[in-house]
């Protein structure tokens, strides 16, 4: 059993930590002058604590579960980068298109015919915008399907 | 007296019109999410969240829904048990045992209807417990100061990994991640802008909704494509159901038991449903001695666990509504929800906000017989519905998470909060490092800093007030046991609970 994981987490906190209270440090005395209890106690005390559990991972860590390799981290790779474009498109395209896009990827990559997935990221999308926009009049972007709105 | 009063006009505010539609959309949605692998009552409650907060309901009703999802999902849980062999949250991990054997001898049926009403049973008996302790642990509460407070919010800290946790180290590294993410933002008490690094979105803080949706839904579904779960499972046929009378007299006492355990283990710092379902299958076995047929399919086997856990989730709002201190995941989330509203949760709920209180007590009484009716004859539907794989099921519930974060601020920005939280969420799942303390963290950090600050004003700067009374001296004592303990009584309770779960 690797208990590299718990390590290499223990010293990645540790820094944040360190990080965390060096900046807790900077802030400047608020106004009025220094009180028991400033901005930078309670941070303070959270690095510290912090710090010692990072200590103790590094020192006994617990046996790690092993990372996604290969093809199944590619799939996750992928499915995080399908979140990000569903969001960087969501605006400009519209919500139907985007929808329809992102999670028929979604489905597709999980397993289902691509035509199916695609055909279910469209209707769910569909489903959604009407209730949205019509039942609780919250809209959503209407994108590249503007057109039709006006009709 | 007046707690009687206080709950008639519960009953008023819960039996609404649109109020009551609601509960019923809540605990159709909630069984709905209880059964679907994977997709526990947190998960389901936090998804919701945003979509309560958008529709513009007033806090009463979204309280409501949501409890109705709370306990709906509850009710839930016990069907993937039954039908897959696969519990649908943790706590219905025990109904496993005697469900799916019976499933198996085609009685499958009747172990839904079985549960359904042991469900019942422990969800009502839990909640006349919620409505007789709360009032008066809510009187109780009135006395603490804010030393007491501060030590209150330690020991929900360090109950929260439970006795059964793995690593306490990891509980608290856990809280310490998300009482840090609470601390970003403009300092409330002195307008010191702390952590933002000069950027506006970072002024008011991370919402913590956002934080809760990504660190739950977002990363299920990196978790379902690395176990390539996407195609689900096979499923035991539904049979005709044929119930009598008999069978349900027969799991009678069974149920009364373990509602009762459940809500104690409910309102217990580190208990939960989880041991409230183990401690109440276990003890059923041996009260029943020579007589019980468990693990082959016995119908008090199913019935025990389920009013145990669904005791539990009624017991657990207990601490949550008068103490403002949640003991469990989903509880968090509600609290979630309240502090959403700008309820300040605690005592003072009970008398400032007491319609909100006793209209959510009510529709709890309310939801359960709802559920009741709803999961005898629509049981067919949730069928229907958790045979759908989850390679669309999955995809669909991102859709919605996306849709609730996206119409609270329209801000794209959020988004990719939302994806980074799922992402990091997967990793601390990964490390095997606990969720909810990271969100109790968010949710409680701004009350426990606050509550410091006042005990140290008080006294002038001196440390020592915070261990000076009776009653705070007790709250760390039972901290420092709640660290502690797991440790010692955790390899053991773990491993019989392991062997419990193994039909031998």
């Amino acid at each position: 059993m690797l208990r590299l994981n718990d390590r290499v987490f223990g010293l990645l906190m540790l820094a944040l930590a360190v990080a965390y209270g060096w900046g807790a440090q900077q802030f400047p005395e608020p106004f009025g002058g220094g009180e028991a209890v400033g901005p930078k106690t309670f941070p303070t005390i959270l690095a510290v604590v912090l710090a010692a559990c990072s200590l103790y991972l590094i020192v006994r860590p617990d046996p790690g579960n092993p990372w996604p390799k290969g093809r199944t981290a590619l799939e996750m790779l992928i499915a995080v980068a399908v979140l990000i474009a569903y969001t960087l498109i969501l605006e400009p395209v519209g919500f139907i298109v985007a929808t329809m896009l992102a999670i028929g990827s979604l489905c597709w990559r999980m397993g289902a015919p691509p035509l199916r997935a695609y055909l279910s990221g469209l209707i769910g999308g569909i489903v959604v915008f009407a209730l949205f926009n019509y039942l609780l009049e919250l809209p959503l972007p209407w994108g590249v399907l503007a057109f039709v709105e006006g009709s | 007296m007046d707690t009687l009063n206080y709950l008639i006009d519960g009953f008023g505010v819960a039996l609404a019109p649109h109020n009551l539609m609601f509960a019923l959309m809540g605990a159709f949605l909630g069984t709905l999410i209880g059964a679907l692998p994977g997709l526990g009552p947190a998960n389901g409650v936090a998804i919701l969240i945003p979509l309560a907060f958008t529709l513009g309901l007033r806090p009463e009703t979204a309280l409501i829904m949501l409890t109705a999802v709370y306990a709906g999902a509850m009710y839930g849980g016990r069907i993937s048990s039954i039908l897959l062999n696969i519990p649908g949250d943790e706590p219905a991990m025990m109904t496993c045992l005697d469900g799916y054997p019976m499933a198996r001898q085609g009685r499958a049926a009747e172990a839904l209807a079985i549960s359904a009403v042991a469900s019942f049973i422990g969800s009502l008996i839990a909640t006349v417990g919620l409505i007789l302790l709360a009032p008066l642990l809510a009187r109780f509460a009135l006395t603490f100061g804010a030393a007491e407070y501060f030590a209150l919010f330690v020991l929900a800290f360090a109950t929260l990994g439970g006795i059964t946790g793995k690593n306490p180290v990891k509980t608290i590294l856990a809280a310490a991640l998300g009482l840090m993410i609470a601390t970003v933002g403009i300092d409330l008490s002195t307008g010191v802008q702390r952590f933002t690094f000069g950027t506006l979105e970072l002024y008011e803080g991370v919402d913590f909704i956002i934080a809760i949706v990504g660190l739950f839904a977002v990363s299920e579904l990196l978790v379902f494509i690395e176990e390539k779960a996407g195609a689900g499972r096979e499923m035991i046929k539904v049979n005709k159901l044929s119930l009598k009378w008999k069978d349900i007299r027969e799991i009678l006492p069974t149920s009364f038991r373990g509602g009762v355990i459940g809500f104690i283990s409910g309102v217990l710092p580190g208990a939960g449903a989880s041991l409230g379902s183990f401690i109440s299958y276990t003890l059923e076995k041996r009260i029943l001695g020579s007589k019980n047929r468990f693990g082959e399919g016995d119908s008090r086997g199913v019935a025990a666990p389920e009013s145990g856990n669904n005791g539990a989730s009624s017991g657990a709002l207990v601490p949550m509504l008068t103490l403002g201190v949640p003991g469990s995941g989903t509880t968090a989330v509600l609290l979630a929800m309240l502090i959403s509203f700008n309820i300040t949760p605690g005592p003072l709920m009970f008398t400032q906000n007491a319609d909100v209180v006793w209209g959510v007590i009510a529709a709890l009484l309310i939801g359960n017989f709802l559920l009741l009716v709803l999961n005898i004859p629509l049981v067919g539907v949730f069928v229907k519905l958790l045979s759908v794989p989850p390679m669309y099921l999955l995809p669909m519930v991102t859709m919605v998470a996306f849709v609730g974060i996206y119409s609270i601020s329209h801000s794209p920005v959020d988004l990719y909060f939302m994806v980074a939280f799922g992402v990091a969420g997967y990793v601390l799942r990964k490390l095997e490092i606990p969720l909810v303390p990271v969100i109790l963290g968010m949710l409680l950090g701004p009350e426990v800093e606050k509550n410091l600050r006042h005990a140290m004003q008080i006294s002038d700067g001196d440390w020592t007030i915070l261990w000076s009374s009776p009653l705070s001296i007790t709250l760390w004592a039972i901290a420092i046991a709640g660290l502690v303990l797991p440790v010692i009584v955790g390899p053991i309770l773990r491993r019989r609970m392991k062997a419990g779960a193994q039909p031998d």
